[in-house]
């Protein structure tokens, strides 16, 4: 059975080249979020394996939302998607309860590896 | 937020590329056989397609490609340069910098690059057809780890000093993989994973030097733990960008670390010392330029504006106190703000040819659109002028250049037939005068048609039905009125009735002034002043009942007392007799529709615009100040007297008086 993702990032260009390097491997994406509102909700209805969660989206932003799934999902396997500079807010983003992290732009061999560990 | 900022990295990046493109594709269109610009543009359009690739810019990525492919042909000599081939390539490249721009939007796919790519595949597939063996199948981007370029080549293992919680524990050794984008954030998930296994004593460097990113790409702690040392070494590879993992125990550890640079330890400040490791060994790589969001340079300036106001009032009120050490503190004081407001200034300052450089291009095109030849020229592209001044100016420039291409220079038949060369010239020379620059566009064309222009002006009322010839500033003057063409069509490039005048409200709305001189048959020159930067100008200060005014001080070129013996009745309006001028009166007061009476005889501020001169009475100067302008919105009809406001010294708002709506 193939692992269920949920995909959150605010630009659909985002979404839709991480949507494609998961399907390609065999990943399912089973929903999108466009903010951070959404990804919480999202989590609630749908309980993927795996989120990739971008930090920076409207309507709350991902390290909010990736403490939020924390508390609803202690187990909850999270992979931030960051931005070159964004370190800080990597950092927090883990401490918040993020596995790991993939830096933009991405790379899909790159982005399995980091799926792979966060789901390892 | 952050992704848009990468973006905009990507776009500044791609457009310099693209203005790369676009010069050196005109360079190969005057010399089809030259080798330099094809491996100029096949680099230039190779970048673009690696960046585009690594955002995931397909449409970008697949027309980068096929420009790409083709001018592998041509610097292979297996595809020679045609006509027909230099269309296909501006085709290509004036799609892929719409596909940019969309892309970096998010709406890469709406742009159409599935025909210019057809286009240049229908050149590949002629030039194979020929024989040539062409390596055309779509080769997959590998975009390199750019970061890896810049990662020092031989890092020394970091030291861990004694104090460091030497003794209990073992040392753990951690090497990132060269290149490991955001490896303080990667540190940071080793060493939280390492506490998954036990206790982390100590890390060096420490911590918060860790996550600012102080270290290169080795980094040890100190772990006590139960776990042996393959169990360690295993699950924090596993954490990934982990290049090597090595574990020492305390006894052989002890010796093996000890020395190093006396940082470390927990307590050590964070990026001291081991933050950018021993001087022997630091790597020379200091950055020569920084990229800097203009926002900042932005609030930069506006702080130092205040700065700068906050100054006047200090200097005001200490001159009031008498007290000599204090005075002596606050000059220095000034002197240094002033040489901070020069240095941010000229932190500010670009060579105009960042945007102009576009303009070949441009011309190129119109000039074919219009089956026109045209030689077009730039002339001080590396003067340099305020950033914002910059992107403000491009497009009264491009409006100027296509007002040149549409209506001065005529075609090639009516150019021989006048006794000129066929190829008509345009210059657009850039120079820098005092604290002005001027930027002007001239054509060799011919001229402004005198006759058509008074002809149209007097159906519109806008002269005397009397009027049997206009001089060069009342033809200024006409041409400049919103919705005044004598352009029989429309045409793709002006000649809607939206031309001159928006070029000299924006120009104006700048506190500069525009010149317009032209012959007929021989040509027409547009010139145009800037002040050097838009944010702080010199002004007299000047009173009107009980407000003050600025006039900035660029456009001044005397003041001198109201003798009323001076003033004269011209046709009904006031003039100033100064020596020999006469000049215009102007009356504040009236202006701002003022009905006390002036308290005194008055103050004559001699003004200048161009060759244009006026008389503005006021009741009183009060002095000279340097003025942070605060910009209004350019006024859209209606005469406009005021182009800002500023704060004086005392803290008072005062509005800037724009001079050239004035004259």
């Amino acid at each position: 059975m193939s692992h269920t993702v949920l995909v959150c990032d605010d630009a659909i260009f985002m979404r839709t080249m991480i949507s494609d390097i998961l399907t390609q491997s065999g990943f399912e994406v089973i929903g999108e979020a466009e903010t951070g509102v959404q990804a919480i909700e999202k989590y609630k209805q749908l309980r993927p394996d795996l989120v990739t969660m971008d930090i920076v989206m409207p309507d709350m932003g991902g390290i909010d939302a990736v403490r939020e799934i924390t508390k609803l999902d202690g187990n909850a396997k999270i992979l931030m998607c960051s931005a070159m500079g964004q370190q800080a807010l990597v950092v927090e983003a883990i401490q918040a309860g993020a596995k790991d992290f993939v830096v933009k732009p991405f790379q899909p061999s790159r982005v399995l590896e980091a799926v792979q560990r966060v789901l390892g | 937020m952050d992704l848009a900022k990468y973006a905009e990295l990507f776009l500044t990046e791609s457009r310099e590329h693209l203005s790369v493109l676009n010069d050196q594709l005109l360079a190969l269109e005057r010399e089809p056989t030259a080798a330099e610009p094809v491996g100029a543009i096949f680099r230039a359009v190779h970048t673009v397609k690696g960046m585009s690739a690594t955002m995931g810019y397909r449409a970008v990525t697949e027309l980068a490609h096929e420009l790409e492919s083709v001018l592998d042909r041509v610097r292979r000599e297996q595809q020679t340069i045609t006509p027909a081939l230099m269309d296909a390539l501006f085709t290509a490249a004036d799609a892929l910098e719409a596909a940019i721009e969309a892309s970096v939007q998010g709406r890469g796919d709406d742009v159409d690059v599935a025909t210019p790519v057809e286009r240049l595949k229908a050149f590949a597939a002629a030039s194979r057809g020929a024989g040539a063996p062409a390596a055309g199948t779509p080769a997959r981007a590998t975009p390199a780890r750019g970061a890896a370029a810049t990662a020092p080549a031989a890092p020394a293992p970091p030291a861990v000093a004694r104090g460091s919680g030497a003794g209990r524990g073992v040392l753990v050794r951690v090497r990132l993989v060269a290149g490991t984008t955001l490896r303080g954030a990667r540190a940071f998930l080793v060493v939280k994973k390492a506490e998954t296994l036990g206790t982390v004593v100590a890390v060096v460097p420490p911590l918060e030097a860790l996550q600012a990113e102080a270290f290169d790409r080795d980094f040890a702690l100190r772990l006590d733990t139960t776990l042996p040392a393959d169990e360690v070494i295993g699950a924090l590879r596993s954490v990934g960008d982990v290049e090597t993992v090595s574990v020492e125990s305390p006894r052989t550890g002890g010796a093996a670390v000890a020395g190093g640079r006396g940082a470390g330890g927990t307590g050590a400040p964070a990026g001291a010392g081991a933050a950018t490791g021993g001087g022997a060994r630091a790597p020379a790589r200091a950055p020569r330029h920084v990229r800097i969001d203009l926002r900042r340079l932005d609030t930069l300036m506006n702080l130092v504006g205040e700065l700068v106001i906050t100054r006047g009032r200090l200097q005001q009120l200490v001159a009031s106190t008498g007290d000599g050490a204090l005075e002596e503190v606050v000059s220095q004081a000034s002197r240094l703000i002033g040489e901070l407001q020069d240095e941010i200034m000229l932190s500010r300052m670009v060579p105009v040819g960042h945007v102009f450089d576009r303009f070949p291009r441009l011309v190129r095109d119109a000039a074919k659109a219009l089956g026109k030849e045209i030689t077009f020229e730039v002339r001080g592209s590396d003067i340099e002028l305020d950033r914002s001044m910059l992107d403000e100016i491009g497009d009264p420039i491009v409006h100027l250049l296509r007002n040149a291409i549409d209506h001065g220079i005529e075609p090639p038949d009516a150019r021989v037939a006048a006794g000129k060369p066929p190829s008509g010239t345009l210059t657009l020379s850039v120079a820098r005068e005092r604290s002005t620059v001027t930027l002007r566009v001239a054509d060799d064309g011919r001229g402004i048609d005198r006759v058509r222009v008074l002809q149209k002006a007097k159906e519109q009322g806008l002269v005397d039905a009397g009027k049997t010839e206009l001089t060069d500033d009342e033809i200024s003057r006409v041409i400049a009125r919103p919705g005044f063409s004598t352009a029989e069509r429309v045409t793709d490039l002006s000649g809607r009735g939206v031309g001159i005048d928006v070029v000299m409200n924006r120009v104006r709305a700048m506190g500069g002034a525009v010149e317009i001189r032209s012959r007929q048959g021989q040509g027409t020159a547009v010139t145009v002043r800037l002040p050097l930067t838009l944010a702080i100008v010199r002004a007299l200060l000047a009173r009107v009942h009980d407000e003050v005014y600025a006039v900035p001080l660029a456009h001044v070129t005397e003041t001198v007392e109201l003798a009323p013996r001076a003033v004269k009745q011209v046709q009904g309006r006031e003039v100033m007799v100064l020596r020999d001028d006469v000049l215009p009166l102007i009356r504040f007061r009236e202006l701002v529709r003022l009905n006390a009476p002036p308290s005194g005889p008055g103050q004559v501020i001699v003004l200048e615009v161009g060759d244009r001169r006026a008389a503005l009475v006021v009741d009183e100067l009060t002095g000279q100040q340097e003025i942070v302008v605060k910009q209004f919105d350019p006024v859209r009809d209606g005469l406009a007297l005021f182009s800002g406001a500023t704060i004086l010294p005392d803290g008072a708002p005062a509005l800037i008086v724009d001079v050239g709506s004035l004259i």
